[in-house]
């Protein structure tokens, strides 16, 4: 007869489960280092070395601060930005296309488990190239943290936001095509007019609004000040933006996920 | 005694309008070997994705050993297992970790896992492949990875969804033993096969679907012993012409 498996009975949160996820990813990771960390650690490293040392040398201090410890903080969230969305968004996308993503169909995981596994992969891969940066930052002499505590919310509250819109957009997306969309149109130019290599005051006038309405100058403007001290806008108010994106996002990822939307048949 | 598998007029409607099952109803009791038959189309996979959470049923009810597979589904589907008829499987993990991360999905500890794995890794043959990329293995060896996968959490209710469809004899025959074995161990088996030969060795109970509904049901002795055998009582239960009734 059968005797029943050994597995944990209960019906708690099944951390192994999560902690499975968490391994699954980071061996697909360790398949692709180039395409996971070396690529944007060299496109970081040119940004630092181009704008930060060639075109920096140039520039005049900001706020006390040289022009590369103000170009680094942003250069910084624009990689995590950009590694949060596309693990996130390729992971769930390929798992549909090649639709192992059964196997956690099947298996005793709930919705908002999968979400936070998804997410804690995503959070491991913004780290990782998070501190490559950090450590290139060291190399050039212009990394510094004023606020540890507020460097890592940064850290983990953006890697959450794009982690869940590369869910949802993952989710959404029926072709290669479509995946890349929101980078091209709209990760990468809102960030790069997000106050990653200008103040808003170098901006025209009539165009600084633009960078107030932008949601990644938030970001930027919050982890800078974490690391050097330097913003132009109040720190609650990225806070709070952020903390409302992390929960209509997480809402919407999870309504997604219980219907079943672009997973289930 | 609660059956092992309870379908209550199932009904599955895709999104594109397709019906793919118009109206299944089953009881599986605990330790049955049941055998699910039907043509291709006939609703067959569907019913097993509804069951196991791969789609979403549009009416029905569903229940594995009494609890609900649709409201309590986590606690559904710990007692399940699933062989299906595609290879959903990641192509660059190896067989190993492909057993042994399903393993961590069921929520297993480290030990218990490596144990069980080791196990049906000897067990379907793996041991000389558990290292190789899963696109790397022949059509054979994939099926072997995939039914060990099913089988990692020790699940009291198995679904084979054509599990032997492009496997050579000899795999074919493992299977088949090891099969009878579980099932004589206590589990329960539901098993989709286009193989007659094969539901008539391991089956003791028969469903025919065709179009979305069962169409016969009985045991074996009853289905296999009519004039013609199962395959005749099959292409009557289908609509389609036996050869006798062809030929003349």
């Amino acid at each position: 007869m059968w005797r029943g498996n050994k597995m944990n009975q209960t019906m708690g949160i099944n951390w192994i489960g999560l902690y499975t996820m968490v391994r699954r990813e980071a061996a697909r990771m360790a398949r692709i280092p180039i395409q996971a960390f070396i690529a944007p650690w060299i496109s970081a490293l040119l940004f630092i070395f181009i704008f930060g040392s060639v075109v920096g040398g140039r520039i005049s201090q900001i706020g006390g601060h040289r022009y590369l410890e103000f170009v680094l903080p942003g250069v910084l969230m624009l990689n995590i930005v950009n590694a949060a969305f596309i693990q996130a968004s390729t992971a769930i996308y390929f798992s549909r296309f090649i639709k192992f993503v059964e196997e956690m169909l099947v298996a005793p995981l709930s919705y908002v488990e999968m979400i936070v596994g998804s997410l804690s992969v995503v959070v491991l891969r913004s780290t990782i190239t998070g501190i490559g940066i950090l450590l290139m930052g060291i190399g050039f002499g212009a990394t510094h943290i004023e606020s540890w505590p507020m460097f890592l919310f940064w850290i983990v509250s953006v890697s959450t936001v794009f982690g869940l819109l590369g869910l949802i957009v993952g989710l959404w997306s029926k072709s290669f095509e479509q995946l890349n969309m929101p980078v091209v149109f709209l990760l990468t130019p809102l960030s790069m007019v997000g106050g990653v290599f200008n103040t808003i005051a170098m901006l025209p006038a009539k165009l600084q609004w633009l960078a107030y309405a932008n949601p990644f100058f938030y970001f930027i403007n919050g982890i800078r000040g974490a690391m050097i001290g330097y913003d132009e806008a109040p720190q609650g108010l990225g806070i709070g933006l952020t903390l409302g994106l992390l929960v209509v996002l997480g809402v919407t990822a999870w309504r997604l996920y219980a219907k079943g939307y672009g997973l289930r048949e | 005694m609660t059956p092992a598998l309870s379908i209550s007029h199932l009904r599955k409607v895709y999104r594109s309008g397709t019906v793919a099952v118009e109206d299944i109803s089953l009881t599986i009791p605990e330790g049955e070997f049941f055998g699910f038959l039907g043509p291709n189309g006939a609703g067959k996979s569907t019913t097993i994705h509804c069951i196991t959470g791969v789609a979403e049923p549009s009416s029905g009810k569903i229940e594995i050993f009494g609890i609900d597979a649709v409201k309590n589904y986590r606690e559904a589907r710990r007692l399940v297992g699933l062989c299906p008829q595609e290879f959903n499987v990641d192509p660059f993990a190896n067989a190993r970790q492909i057993v042994d991360w399903m393993g961590g999905y069921f929520g297993m500890g480290a030990k218990q896992r490596k144990e069980r794995t080791d196990y049906l890794i000897e067990r379907f043959d793996l041991v000389p492949h558990q290292k190789k990329q899963f696109r790397e293995l022949s059509g054979g060896l994939k099926r072997r990875v995939v039914l060990a996968r099913a089988l990692i959490n020790d699940p009291k209710l198995i679904i084979l969804d054509e599990p032997t469809a492009g496997v050579d004899v000899e795999l074919r025959r493992v299977l088949w033993r090891y099969l009878a074995e579980i099932n004589k161990d206590g589990r329960t088996i539901l098993l989709t096969s286009h193989y007659l030969e094969e539901v008539e060795r391991l089956c003791r109970h028969v469903a025919i679907v065709s179009k979305g509904r069962v169409v016969r049901e009985g045991t074996k002795d009853e289905i296999a012993g009519s004039p013609g055998g199962l395959e005749n009582a099959y292409l009557i239960a289908t609509g389609a012409e036996p050869d006798h009734v062809a030929g003349q």
